[in-house]
């Protein structure tokens, strides 16, 4: 209903690129449409609605101007589908083809768009760009390229090298600046000039004309522009092949010079058109699908066995792992490795460890891990922050150190690790600390303490992240970052996270990191307890045993050699105790030494492993020892937090001897 | 138990899915059903306070703005009150903890929640408070 009121905007007059935004939204519902009737066993519900998609997608490319006999044609087969779907909510078979009023105007339409020769126009080859480059454009960006360019658009590319620190916020104000001033088509990362540091990349873009006071360019900022390919030289022979530009059939506007570009679209619509790149297209149009999939899918598989509908399990099986596939693999695209924000650090660490004077030995862990790619967006420029600031505050000169009997390099040792549902960063270096005696002067200074208090290290930690506490003297000492410590505080608990700080004096510093991940794919053993379904993460398994004898909470099992008390998973969760348990598994930390906490986890049944898509809880449902769930065909399955298990297992074991 | 919503702070109501039970549950939440490819926490109304309203078989659920679920046994209508209908609720009684006031209608009284205070409720319960 939403795509048939959109496509009846279109029959208004409306900026062509209003009319862009509304085809590629169009292109996106009817790909879903087909997503979704495929899976849901509704094959030529999926093919009507795919010959749709293939109309949106010629129009979105050009190759069909928006005409109102086209969007009144598109008009009818939304409806059809619509009606369709109403008819297959009541039971009804699925008609041969929902498009068969239809067959002669699509068809004709189909038959427009067909070039002569079968081939597609394109004119990339036009641009004035090495070979590789041109190879990464993607399909829709050549398409744009292309029209563009039959348009009259020139297309200019701008060359950008921008600081580690701001690059994602720099990027977004010249990829707006240039959608602003006509369309953005790409941005590709360059390699950074040798002499320069920081990301360099290349906005291809097409706007009539383009100059240097255009871009907002900051002081110390390169930035390159270059004509790529001027629109005279297309052949005049294409001039008409492609249509240049989907529209409506408004008139021209007065005496327009041959190479005239159309108006420049408005600020707020830019945010909309100016998603060109194909993956961000396939992302949106996944996530759509894998969240309405899942919740269509989860009833059903709910409500078949109580309702007679008869479809067979194997079918709705099929289905639920299908949707794992395509939630993991979205996911996938969600993700990206800590890595890439270690690769951001070490440059940076590199060339201020040079402009101080501190030699410095980097060492980074847990760059495999992975994290969601808008909590990097958000979170590099604190974190980025906080290394500066353990370069800059916390270690000391060479000749400091080596005063101190310090090796004159100093170490920063940045990790990553997952600890329940939260990704842990530890940014530790062997400098000289917080200087609590002077925070603690400064912080009664400005009234935040009272004098003649104790204050614990902790308190004394936590103030610098107070607002307020900063000092001009501190704000000297990271002129030019715009950011201090609360500001880092206040980006790190927007995220859902935690901050903490600890230090020793001359011993060195260790910030902890803590933020919340939405989703992950996790490989967990399943067992079961109390008739519920439960996943631990291998990481966190050391061993899993059958017994003969019963087991009970408070008994002592040998595992190759080592006692270690076991405790059943219902008593660590609050739920009624077993009677007794033939299966244990041996949870500890993930890479820890043989001596940290061991348990043994006492579980009613073994099921195996798997790969689960891990969702978190929302704060309202934190339950303890509870990590998050995963719809599993059967239910939810709980997965684990290892560590709180382990806490809730001692604490569990304390209980009962001290009954004893 | 006839209870008052307002549409403002409603985000929808759908049709009642069955709840998975969450272990070890935090008091005022019964589980979690799945909305929109999200996990929905479902209220226990019958942790709340001075409710009378008992575990049943809700046929829907309000999901509220704040995404909140509330199990419902059935929807009345919609209604516009008169100013003078609402009453606050009388001083010391437990449930102004989760609603805020009283509506009396045709010798009727509906029950106001307040999802706010609902909501804060909720998460006093959780830590113990």
């Amino acid at each position: 209903m939403q795509a048939r009121q959109t496509l009846a905007t279109m029959k208004e007059p409306q900026p062509a690129h209003v009319v862009q935004a509304s085809v590629n939204g169009l292109f996106r519902t009817t790909h879903t449409l087909k997503g979704m009737a495929g899976m849901l066993g509704f094959p030529n519900f999926s093919r009507a609605a795919h010959r749709l998609e293939d109309i949106f997608d010629l129009m979105r490319k050009g190759r069909l101007r928006s005409t109102d006999s086209l969007v009144e044609t598109l008009e009818a087969g939304m409806m059809a589908l619509e009606s369709g779907l109403a008819n297959l909510r009541m039971g009804r078979q699925e008609p041969d083809d929902y498009l068969h009023s239809l067959r002669r105007p699509l068809g004709e339409l189909e038959a427009l768009a067909r070039p002569a020769e079968g081939g597609t126009q394109d004119l990339t080859s036009l641009l004035d760009l090495p070979a590789e480059m041109l190879k990464t454009l993607s399909e829709y960006e050549r398409t744009r390229v292309t029209v563009l360019l039959i348009s009259g658009m020139p297309v200019h590319g701008v060359t950008v090298c921008l600081d580690y620190g701001t690059f994602d916020e720099r990027l977004r104000v010249y990829s707006e600046t240039l959608g602003r001033l006509g369309e953005l088509i790409s941005t590709l990362p360059m390699d950074t000039p040798a002499d320069r540091d920081g990301l360099a990349f290349l906005l291809v873009a097409a706007c009539p004309a383009l100059e240097a006071k255009d871009l907002s360019a900051l002081e110390g900022e390169l930035v390159g522009i270059a004509l790529l390919a001027d629109p005279t030289r297309v052949p005049a022979a294409l001039r008409n092949e492609v249509p240049p530009e989907p529209a409506t059939e408004e008139p021209p506007p007065e005496a327009p010079s041959a190479a005239a570009p159309p108006n420049p679209p408005q600020a707020q619509d830019v945010e909309i058109l100016r998603l060109p790149a194909q993956r961000v297209e396939a992302l949106e149009v996944r996530l759509m699908e894998v969240g309405q999939l899942r919740d269509a899918a989860s009833l059903l598989l709910r409500q078949a066995p109580g309702n007679g509908d008869g479809r067979p399990a194997a079918l709705l099986g099929q289905i639920e792992s299908g949707l794992l596939e395509v939630q993991k693999a979205l996911l996938q695209m969600r993700m990206v490795k800590v890595e890439s924000l270690f690769s951001r650090i070490e440059p940076m660490v590199r060339s201020l460890s040079r402009d101080m004077g501190k030699p410095v030995k980097l060492t980074f862990l847990g760059g495999d891990l992975e994290l969601e790619r808008n909590l990097l967006g958000r979170f590099s420029e604190p974190f980025l922050h906080l290394v500066r600031n353990a370069l800059d505050h916390g270690l000391e000169p060479p000749s400091e150190r080596a005063a101190q009997g310090k090796s004159e390099s100093g170490s920063l040792r940045i990790s990553a690790a997952q600890r329940g549902r939260n990704l842990r960063f530890d940014i530790r270096d062997d400098g000289r600390g917080f200087d609590l005696e002077r925070i603690e002067a400064r912080g009664i200074q400005l009234g935040l303490l009272k004098a003649g208090q104790v204050h614990s290290p902790e308190r004394l930690h936590r103030l610098t992240l107070e607002p307020g506490f900063s000092t001009q003297e501190r704000i000297t000492q990271i002129s030019g970052r715009g950011v201090g410590m609360d500001v880092v505080r206040t980006e790190v608990e927007a995220l859902g996270g935690e901050i903490h700080l600890s230090s020793e004096a001359r011993r060195g510093s260790l910030i902890r990191l803590s933020v919340p991940l939405s989703r992950a794919v996790v490989s967990c053993l399943k067992v079961r307890c109390a008739r519920q379904t439960f996943g631990i993460p291998l990481v966190n398994v050391g061993r899993v045993q059958a017994v003969k004898k019963a087991l009970h909470g408070g008994d002592q099992v040998d595992v190759l050699g080592i006692s270690l008390p076991l405790e059943s998973l219902q008593a660590c969760l609050g739920l009624p105790e077993p009677s007794g348990q033939r299966a244990f598994v041996v949870l500890g930390q993930p890479g820890a030494a043989a001596r940290s906490v061991q348990v043994a986890l006492g579980v009613d049944e073994i099921l195996g492993r798997g790969e689960v898509l891990l969702r978190s809880l929302p704060e309202l449902a934190h339950a303890a020892g509870i990590m998050g769930g995963s719809a599993q065909e059967d239910g939810i399955l709980w997965v684990l937090d290892p560590e709180a298990i382990l806490g809730l297992a001692m604490d569990s074991l304390m209980r009962r001897v001290a009954r004893v | 138990m006839d209870l008052l919503l307002s549409t403002q702070d409603l985000r929808e109501v759908v049709a009642a899915m069955p709840v998975a039970p969450l272990p070890g549950r935090p008091q005022g939440i019964q589980g979690v059903v799945l909305y929109q490819g999200e996990f929905l926490p479902i209220l226990a109304w019958e942790d709340l306070p001075g409710c009378t309203i008992a575990p049943g078989r809700p046929v829907a659920v309000a999901v509220l703005r704040r995404r909140l679920g509330l199990p419902l046994d059935r929807m009345i209508g919609t209604l516009s009150p008169p100013p003078g209908a609402w009453q606050e609720l009388e001083l010391g009684d437990p449930r102004e903890r989760w609603l805020s006031g009283t509506c009396r209608l045709g010798g009727q009284t509906l029950l106001q929640v307040d999802p706010d205070r609902l909501i804060a409720l909720l998460h006093r319960l959780r830590e113990g408070r």
